[in-house]
């Protein structure tokens, strides 16, 4: 036998770094001012770095001081982060401080990203949807170093992260128990934390932050924008999809299409006399549209990605809804949301860039890779799927004996976008972004097969009921509307697809067209939403539109 | 902005004049008056430049589901077609409730 | 499921406020009055121009209604929809003048001047203020401002000429908005993108604390209807444009070089110890004041040299039996922001209280001896800062409009003499109501609706776009001939220039004011010359043409 083999290389070498900066520390406090010094002992040329930051929430503090690191020391760095979302996350690969990334969303830096990649500065590992980012992480993507950001911390390093917990907890666990090192930006030190979301055990380092994390009030919608088409595809939706599935759990993507379906609830919805029998239990953002419905009595439970600036007030009066600590502030879980996105609904739906002839849709532009998100989890139908739900039941096929249910996925878009551009197209412009950044795949966000209703202004298709792709693409025709797609419709084969149900316009729903007016919104502006709040919601000054 | 004309051969006659809309920021008014001419007469002022064929495409649609004849004056502040078949079909339904 | 009426367009308010079955459009969308200057420019006209006026009767009550469409080219009044208002305005008027009681209601969701039809914005507004003053001899002229727009712009002088004004919270009052005080007098006067400053200090909840609302109701049609007939029915008046000595007192109660904020002005506001405000004549100084063509032309047409005041930027005197009023630069005037001779708070309330006096003092006299009054119109612009809005200039600039249209209603003639810049609110405050407008042939003369810096900004184009946009539409331009093709002018005086001083000179300016003066003998004092004149009918390059059209079709149609 050869020597005894070193079962705990990762161990003693995180315990070396640590020795390089324990000057530095105060216990696990550092000084801010000293924040590019850790950096720079204690992430190594290569390594697996997780910087925190998603659509909402984002580590600035510690995305601004790798920026500054000296390439000398610091380079070639593996970058996995949930969303490039600011300048400095692709100034690192232009320094050389880093050289690939693996990630999941780049909506604010989706236009560098595409040139980046085009001109080789960036070598992208592949894009995923957060889901999948996490699950790697605990797999082949193992970090060495992780960058995440807390609210409050105390002197022994219990993190409080409270409403904006979002990955954090997934981060960290991925490091902590891998003999990564767990570095947080906290936004305030304190005596004692008002809830223990992440164990001191667990990490690090802790450095005090310059400024409070950057945090964007991502999923607020002013219902002052929300236009009549928008109210009646809302309406059809409710009508033609809502009620007629029986659905009962939902998750809505982010826009103003769901923000009108959340706002007529409490108005049409209730006219219809759907109150207590449709959509009890969310996963979604507290977004503050829904304040009329839980209001009014619509919803049971709120669970949540992340949370919502401006809705934490609101939220800790409303315990029975959200989730809750017992400190009375919210937990989110990004990584438990999208669990429960794809797993624990009857329905999605969202609204997209573009869809093609067949229903395959992207958000991917010319010239723009904005990768997934969450969107793909929700969008799909889980095949690993085995509980039953009268929704979930209702699209399955009734000629297959092992046939089983299908998650709603629902697609809402007017069929020309505001810049009148068509939204159904021929080919996705994502295949030719998929040239032009060398991806191995077509950057798809919610494939045709999983794709299981349409509503646009011109009706709903009802794509699940379609037994073949030809008479897929008929049905997608017959709502597309003047688009080089919907133009291809001839009246003979929309009628025969109404008549089997596969396609239904306003009135085969009983939905009229004068009724979607702007009065029919419970909310019509950010104030009614805080007068319907109770004065709890509190917005954002940019959302400012009355004394 | 660009002005766009087009005549469509249509056959109900409309009895006094329609107004619908306003010309706010992705919106457009619509105004509908008897005529005595033959065919419907629509001249359309645009803001958003390059789009006469998807116009064409739109009213094409429209006349063959109401062949309303009338003289159509169109005013259009980048209005999305969605949102001017929304508006033409109210103009329409306007006479109708009459 | 509310009744709002914040959410409703122009056309849809004027019909929820009148009782139903009552209602009778005038100039409306089928009328072809469409504006004929805005396609040339590239931009899409409204068949309506933007304003709807809607005859009906308000529980019961004869009533006309002059709504303004927020949402088209942001409420901007141009040449028609500035015809539209005064000339149905003049019938409101004259029914009343023949005993049939009828009540103006006017909905003001508007920027003010429509800036792609400048110059015509700004003679338009003017004679709305006119028609206003006159009216409320008669009605109370009952003003909404529901939001979303609010009421800004030249737009707000005539908000604070009206009886009564009712709000909801959506709505902000101002004079300039903060993004031109940002573009005219920098990020730290005032962040545009500061929305909760915003609010605080424009919208109607600071601005009903601080006397510049009268009422501010619940988004709801039914709340609005209430509101307006316990206004009707109680004659209110507020008297927005006649709180001179409270502002002046105000104003001698604070410190301009110190910031004020909200909380701050609300105390001094509380606070005020009113005294009664009078300026004396200016007297020939030993030091030369600020100089500009203002004052040179106040001194020469005077003959007080040097001449210093009580107020440093307001110059008064009478000579030859003549009233003369100059608003002038002061390079160390303790408010900032009307050193170069713009009409800030003080300016505004100072040249009404001297045509206020003059109007008690002749008040015995019979019309045609009445002292008559030259206004010497050098003005930049009025004043742009925090300080201006958080007060209310537009009340200050509208107290000035409001003496001078009430001086020549009682019969003073009122001549304009502009041998400098006449521009935006500090031209509707200090030239735009007098019955003739005699200016020098001078091209360094600046006269406009707003600068071209904040003009391109507001518009959202380029300096080079509006230059060249001024080229093609005489109202856009900057220039006074230019001026002349509307038919404003009663006199372009040729062969003078603003900083002149010879005796030669001189004695060509009185001769032709002289004769403006003599052309006002036995004339109505009103403001129709602008309009009836041969440049302004026959607008070759211009006029009044338009205006013409929509005055002759709201005759026609006003009694069907």
């Amino acid at each position: 036998m050869s020597e005894a083999r070193n079962w705990a290389t990762h161990r003693e070498a995180k315990a070396e770094k640590l020795s390089s900066v324990a000057s530095l520390l105060n216990g696990k406090l550092a000084k801010t001012s000293d924040a590019k010094a850790i950096l720079e002992n204690l992430i190594a040329p290569g390594d697996k770095v997780v910087l925190e930051g998603d659509n909402q929430k984002q580590a600035s503090f510690l995305s601004k001081v790798l920026a500054s690191v000296d390439p000398a020391r610091v380079h070639d760095l593996h970058m996995i982060m949930s969303s490039i979302s600011r300048p400095e996350h692709l100034d690192i690969f232009e320094d050389g401080i880093a050289s690939k990334m693996d990630f999941s969303f780049a909506g604010p830096q989706s236009t560098r990203v595409s040139q980046m990649i085009a001109d080789g500065s960036l070598q992208v590992g592949d894009i995923h949807t957060y889901l999948e980012l996490y699950a790697r992480m605990f797999v082949d993507l193992i970090p060495n170093v992780v960058l995440v950001a807390a609210d409050k911390v105390d002197r022994d390093g219990n993190l409080y992260t409270g409403n904006n917990t979002e990955e954090t907890p997934v981060i960290v666990e991925s490091a902590a128990f891998h003999d990564g090192i767990v570095i947080v930006q906290a936004n305030e030190i304190v005596d004692k934390v008002p809830r223990v979301d992440i164990p001191a055990d667990w990490v690090d380092v802790v450095i005090p932050a310059d400024e409070p994390y950057q945090l964007e009030p991502l999923f607020t919608r002013d219902p002052q924008n929300i236009t009549e088409l928008q109210i009646l595809m809302g309406m059809m939706a409710i009508r033609g999809i809502y009620e007629k599935h029986n659905v009962q759990s939902v998750n809505h993507g982010v826009g103003f299409n769901t923000a009108a379906i959340e706002l007529l609830l409490p108005t049409y919805g209730e006219q219809l006399g759907l109150k207590g029998k449709i959509v009890p239990n969310w996963e979604v953002n507290p977004t503050p549209t829904l304040i009329p419905a839980i209001e009014s009595g619509w919803v049971q439970s709120i669970h949540s990605f992340g949370g919502e600036v401006g809705m934490e007030q609101y939220i800790a009066a409303r315990p029975d809804i959200f989730f809750v600590g017992p400190d009375g502030s919210m937990r989110s879980n990004r990584a438990f949301g999208q669990m429960a996105g794809q797993y624990a609904l009857d329905m999605f739906v969202g609204s997209t860039l573009q869809i093609d002839q067949y229903g395959n849709s992207s958000t991917v532009t010319n010239g723009r890779l904005s990768g997934f998100g969450g969107a793909p989890n929700m969008g799909s139908n889980p095949t690993g799927r085995r509980h039953s739900t009268p929704a979930w039941q209702s699209l399955r096929p009734d000629n297959d004996p092992l046939g089983k249910g299908q998650k709603l996925v629902v697609q809402m878009v007017e069929t020309f976008g505001s810049n009148k551009r068509p939204v159904f197209v021929d080919s996705l412009d994502a295949v030719e972004v998929r040239k032009e950044a060398k991806l191995q795949n077509v950057p798809i966000m919610i494939y045709s097969e999983d794709t299981t209703h349409i509503v646009t202004e011109e009706g709903i298709a009802y794509l699940y009921k379609t037994s073949s792709m030809a008479e897929r693409q008929a049905a997608i025709e017959a709502i597309a509307g003047v688009t080089p797609v919907g133009l291809r419709s001839n009246p003979a084969q929309v009628a025969d697809l109404r008549a089997r149900g596969i396609v239904a316009f306003p009135e085969d729903l009983g939905v009229n067209r004068n009724q979607a007016t702007r009065s029919l919104l419970a909310a019509q502006n950010m104030e009614d939403l805080v007068k319907w709040s109770k004065g709890l919601y509190n917005p954002p000054a940019k959302f400012r539109s009355w004394s | 902005m660009e002005k766009l004309h087009f005549n469509y051969a249509a056959t109900e006659k409309i009895a006094h004049p329609v107004h619908i809309g306003v010309v706010a920021s992705g919106d457009l008014e619509v105004i509908m008056k008897p005529t005595t001419n033959s065919e419907s007469t629509l001249d359309i002022v645009t803001g958003s430049d390059g789009f006469k064929e998807v116009w064409g495409n739109v009213l094409t649609r429209f006349f063959d589901r109401y062949p309303l004849l009338a003289d159509f004056e169109i005013n259009d502040f980048g209005a999305t077609p969605g949102v001017v078949n929304l508006r033409l079909t109210q103009a329409m339904e306007a006479l109708k409730n009459e | 499921m509310s009744n709002s009426f914040v959410e409703l367009h122009a056309r849809q308010r004027a019909l929820a406020l009148l009782d139903q079955g009552t209602t009778r459009e005038l100039i409306g969308p089928f009328d072809n009055m469409i504006s004929p200057h805005l396609e040339p420019q590239n931009i899409v006209p409204e068949a309506d121009d933007g304003i709807v006026i809607m005859k009906g009767q308000l529980d019961g009550k004869d009533s006309v209604i002059i709504a303004i469409e927020g949402a088209f080219q942001g409420g901007g009044i141009g040449e028609v929809s500035g015809a539209k208002i005064v000339s149905a305005l003049e019938h409101v008027l004259a029914d009343n003048e023949a005993g049939h009681t009828e009540y103006p209601i006017i909905i003001l969701d508007t920027g003010g001047v429509r800036l792609q039809e400048a110059n015509y914005g700004l003679l338009s507004i003017s004679e709305i203020h006119n028609m206003v003053i006159a009216l409320k001899q008669y009605v109370p002229v009952i003003g909404l401002v529901p939001g979303r727009v609010g009421s800004f712009g030249g737009m707000s002088i005539t908000n604070a000429l009206l009886s009564y004004v009712i709000g909801t919270d959506k709505a902000r009052i101002g004079l300039n908005g903060p993004e031109v005080i940002e573009q005219e007098a920098g990020v730290k006067e005032w962040d545009a993108s500061d929305k909760n400053l915003i609010w605080n200090t424009l919208g109607t909840k600071q601005r009903q604390a601080t006397g510049i609302i009268d009422e501010v109701v619940d988004d709801d049609v039914k709340a609005f209807r209430t509101a307006i007939s316990a206004a009707i029915n109680e004659n209110k008046d507020s008297h927005r444009d006649q709180r001179g000595d409270f502002y002046l007192s105000l104003l001698d109660q604070l410190d301009p070089a110190k910031p004020l904020d909200i909380e701050g002005y609300d105390k001094l506001f509380k606070a005020v110890e009113v005294k009664e405000h009078h300026l004396a004549a200016a007297v020939s100084g030993s030091k030369p004041g600020t100089k500009s063509r203002g004052r040179n032309w106040f001194e020469l047409l005077t003959g007080i040299k040097k001449a210093q005041s009580d107020v440093p930027t307001v110059l008064q005197a009478q000579a030859g039996g003549r009233q003369y009023i100059a608003i002038v630069p002061d390079e160390n005037n303790r408010f900032p922001r009307v050193r170069h001779g713009e009409v800030g708070l003080q300016e505004g309330y100072t040249v009404a209280s001297v045509v206020n006096d003059l109007i008690k003092a002749d008040a015995d006299k019979p019309a045609d001896q009445k002292t008559p009054i030259v206004i010497v119109v050098d003005v930049p612009s009025q004043a742009y800062g925090y300080k201006e809005e958080l007060i209310g200039i537009h009340m200050s600039l509208a107290s000035a409009a409001s003496a001078y249209a009430r001086a020549r209603q009682a019969g003073h003639k009122v001549v304009s003499f502009i041998p400098g810049d006449a521009v935006s609110g500090g031209f509707l405050a200090q030239g735009l109501q007098s019955n003739r407008l005699v200016a020098l042939d001078d091209l360094d003369i600046t006269i406009q609706a707003m600068s071209k810096a904040s003009s391109a900004r507001i518009t959202q184009r380029t300096i080079a776009e509006l230059e060249e946009a001024t080229k093609h539409v005489p109202a856009m331009a900057y220039d006074i001939e230019n001026y002349q093709k509307l038919g404003s002018l009663y006199n372009l005086i040729k062969g003078v220039k603003g900083y002149d001083s010879s005796d030669e000179a001189v004695k060509t300016v009185k001769k032709a004011l002289d004769e403006a003066f003599k052309s006002l003998e036995g004339v109505k004092p009103d403001l129709s010359f602008r309009y009836t004149n041969d440049i302004a009918v026959e607008g070759v390059a211009g006029g009044r043409k338009a205006t013409n059209k929509v005055r002759a079709l709201m005759d026609a149609q006003w009694n069907k």
